[in-house]
């Protein structure tokens, strides 16, 4: 390798640090939706496989890092993943500790990064002899998946029953699109939809305002108030030093049992981790203070076991992150397919290399940054940046990929998609079972049309 | 004060400044795609993802955010 594609990794990783950065910091901004389009847009400019990853791999250390911040401090979650620790960190800002305490998360969320790279490059390395047996059967692999990711969900019986109607939603929409000449019969659609999934939720409850009544129930007078936490003294940056022993050892165990779990929805996961160490510890404070730590290392591990294990080892999006936020790595096509992606373009050597590098750096900076600087980028973007527009930006992002994928019969098919798929969310169906049941269907409907 | 705020995912916003960013992003977004060469895919994301920043931009200068911000008091 020359030392030019060296450099451009070192820099794609600092973009991604400075990018995602200011968008973890902003209430709200879903992970998906802020890391695919992005990666996407990477993938199909032609980027060398090796900088893409390493871009990837940063934004998402480095959105996890500032997701929380928002969070702590002023108890907006800065996105899905941290509204699983919405209700400790709103306990914690309470008793005057939130200032102190995400000094603690960042430090943890650091010690997540650690323990996260070695032990799923590892796992992955051991999974790749059993790859070319297991690669024929995706297909089947996504059905399991589906029917699995329902029987842990909560909702086990809605989200089987919801697998079907799902998946006869996306073919339906794919073989209306052949048959009125939208898209030629060999092109499948899936970013746009995956989009729709996403996005279901914030356009259900947009669509329910369109009913005067229930806007007009809904109308409220008063601003949101907000409270941020007074500084404090703190220049230790060590994150060894700034966690306590127990801390860390409840964090690590966390973080290591998750990356053996990559298949689990991550924000799953985060909260039963984080929630079954937390209850360990009876007096309300410890509990809420030593459930954050643990989510903030977990929530690190399940991102990057959930992307370096499927990639590395198989090349087939079999977890959740693979499947959502990390889906322009697997198939974005012409450029990636699920017979040619980065898991077929980079050796071991490579994929560590990209891994380790995009970690580090985003790491050191983002960490140093926080820890520094968190309330004055929290007030920055709370004084600034409208709700509104965050919002709208999400649906125009929506509007664009639909538009590409299949024109503008599409916005109306990704509208359908958010519609249907943002009730069932409201209604319990979680995103993992959306997701799978969308690369389940095609075989899904063979079957049951052909039978067995 | 009059009622003219909602409550979605967790802060408030203004329904029609809501309405008028969408309409803004949403314009500036798709005619940025559409005046990028029209065979080049990846040329018509990157447009379209300028026009989505380009109008984010602007709808954060026309409107403020309905936060009321407070500093904690010291102990």
């Amino acid at each position: 390798m020359d030392a030019s594609i060296l450099i451009w990794m070192v820099l794609a990783a600092m973009m991604a640090v400075m990018l995602y950065t200011f968008i973890g910091f902003i209430p709200g901004t879903d992970e998906t939706s802020v890391l695919l389009p992005i990666s996407l847009a990477l993938v199909l400019s032609g980027v060398e496989p090796i900088i893409i990853l390493t871009f990837f791999i940063a934004s998402i250390v480095t959105l996890n890092l500032t997701n929380t911040m928002p969070t702590a401090l002023v108890g907006l979650p800065g996105g899905v993943m941290s509204s699983a620790m919405i209700e400790h960190s709103i306990h914690i800002k309470a008793t005057g500790k939130a200032a102190e305490t995400i000094k603690k998360m960042a430090a943890a969320s650091f010690i997540g990064v650690l323990i996260s790279v070695p032990v799923s490059l590892t796992l992955a390395h051991l999974l790749t002899p059993f790859a070319e047996t297991i690669q024929p059967f995706a297909p089947w692999l996504f059905i399991i998946g589906a029917v699995f990711l329902s029987l842990i969900s909560r909702q086990k019986l809605l989200s089987l029953f919801s697998i079907l109607p799902l998946a006869m939603l996306f073919q339906s929409l794919r073989h209306l699109y052949w048959g009125l000449n939208v898209v030629p019969e060999n092109t499948t659609i899936t970013v746009s939809f995956f989009l729709g999934i996403t996005i279901g939720p914030l356009l259900f409850t947009l669509f329910r305002l369109l009913n005067k009544d229930t806007l007009k129930s809904a109308l409220i007078s008063s601003d949101k108030t907000i409270t941020l936490p007074k500084d404090i003294q703190e220049k230790r940056l060590n994150p060894f030093k700034i966690l306590d022993k127990e801390e860390r050892k409840h964090l690590s165990i966390g973080a290591l049992i998750v990356n053996a779990l990559f298949v689990l929805s991550p924000v799953g996961l985060t909260i039963l981790i984080g929630e079954t160490i937390g209850k360990r510890f009876k007096n309300r404070d410890d509990n809420a203070r030593m459930s954050v730590i643990t989510m903030s290392g977990v929530i690190q591990a399940t991102y990057l076991s959930g992307i370096i294990i499927p990639l590395l080892a198989l090349g087939i999006p079999l977890s959740p992150v693979a499947l959502g936020p990390g889906a322009a790595l697997f198939n974005a096509p012409p450029v990636l397919t699920l017979d040619n992606n980065l898991h077929h373009m980079l050796g071991f050597g490579e994929f560590t290399l990209a891994v380790v590098l995009g970690a580090l750096i985003a790491l050191s900076i983002s960490y140093v940054l926080i820890s520094r600087h968190a309330k004055t980028i929290t007030r920055f973007i709370l004084d600034h940046i409208p709700h509104e527009s965050v919002l709208a930006l999400f649906i125009a992002f929506i509007l664009l990929l639909a538009f590409m994928d299949a024109g503008l019969i599409n916005i109306f098919g990704v509208l359908l998609i958010g519609l249907f798929c943002g009730a069932l969310n409201k209604m319990g169906v979680n995103y993992g079972v959306q997701f799978m049941s969308l690369y389940a269907a095609p075989h899904l409907l063979n079957l049951i049309v052909g039978g067995f | 004060m009059s009622k003219n705020r909602i409550e979605i995912w967790g802060d408030t916003v203004n329904p029609k400044e809501l309405v008028l960013s969408i309409l803004i992003i949403s314009t500036t977004t798709m005619s940025a795609h559409l005046i990028a060469p029209a065979d080049n895919r990846t040329m018509g994301l990157f447009f379209g993802l300028g026009g989505a920043v380009l109008g984010f931009l602007i709808t954060v200068k026309l409107f403020k955010p309905k936060r009321i911000i407070q500093e904690e008091e010291e102990v």
